[in-house]
């Protein structure tokens, strides 16, 4: 079933951020990247927790880092995104084209 | 005179409760981000805004834990605080009874420790029901292995709301009248 799925909204936006930062993408970065282009405030459980519901649909995986003294001896976990995870990206994007094709968005009501 | 710095850690209560509702992998990638940006705020902003950013944090982080632990085995952790209903039923009246027992059997009552026995008469009961609602608790939790927080918290919600309605409908009714339901809540607590 999962193929067929189409990603949730938050889904969405985490994936795309963890695409936008190749190897470098764990838990604060993503947050990072979230909050400058989305201008909206993220928890790092809800973002841990839609990593990981990713991570069990196949979308994306993680490795352990190294652990650093600045985050109390604990090491980072690092996600990138699985070639079913682009294809589900690519899905949801055709999935929204097509409902949005044809439609005035942008200034057509006050 | 030199003035005491606020603690440089994040802190120690925000990090463990963290800690109890984070699976063993989520807590090290999860406590480790916030102690990385604990300590850029610590030395951007300064101690006291990042232990406050910590708490905040800390607060907007447990529950989506909490809902991501039960949507990975709602049924198990259904199931499990559905099983703590007929124990919590059935001990409904076990502490009274073994109390009564041993009473009966020691008599404190007749062995100058009549004092003893009156505070055992108002006391007794009500603390053996709150310590066989904790060992009930503590199986509830055995069972939720791995999400033993979760599962109790769960449960606790579940087996309180009603009484907790209850309560408010009462006031809420009238303070002379007998509230709605209460036969039902006579019928669960004193049966």
């Amino acid at each position: 079933m999962a193929n067929r799925d189409f990603l949730g909204e938050f889904e969405h936006i985490v994936l795309l951020a963890v695409l936008r930062l190749p190897d470098q993408a764990y838990g604060v970065t993503v947050r990072r990247e979230i909050e400058a282009r989305t201008k909206r405030e993220v928890s790092i459980g809800a973002i841990y927790a839609t990593l990981d519901r990713l991570e069990a649909k196949g979308y994306v995986q993680s490795r352990a880092g190294d652990p650093t003294p600045e985050r109390g001896g604990r090491s980072k976990r690092f996600f990138r995104v699985t070639s079913q995870g682009v294809s589900a990206v690519n899905r949801t994007h055709r999935a929204l084209r097509s409902l949005t094709e044809g439609l005035n968005l942008l200034g057509s009501r006050p | 005179m030199m003035q005491a710095s606020p603690c440089r850690h994040p802190p120690r209560l925000a990090t463990w409760l963290v800690d109890l509702f984070a699976s063993a992998e989520q807590a090290e990638s999860i406590l480790g981000d916030l102690a990385e940006e604990f300590s850029d705020i610590a030395s951007t902003s300064g101690v006291l805004s990042a232990r406050r950013w910590y708490w905040r944090e800390s607060a907007k982080t447990i529950p989506p834990l909490f809902g991501a632990s039960f949507r990975s085995a709602p049924w198990s952790l259904g199931s499990i605080v559905l099983a703590g209903f007929p124990l919590q039923w059935l001990g409904a009246t076990l502490p009274e009874r073994v109390i009564m027992a041993i009473l009966r059997a020691q008599r404190p009552y007749s062995n100058l420790r009549y004092e003893l026995y009156l505070w055992l008469i108002n006391y007794d009961i009500p603390i053996a029901c709150l310590v066989k609602s904790v060992l009930i608790g503590c199986l509830v939790a055995v069972l939720g292995e791995g999400r033993e927080v979760v599962a109790t918290l769960m449960f606790t919600v579940v087996w309180t709301a009603p009484f907790v309605t209850l309560v408010v409908l009462a006031y809420a009714h009238n303070a002379d009248r007998e509230p709605p339901f209460a036969s039902v809540f006579h019928f669960f607590v004193f049966r």
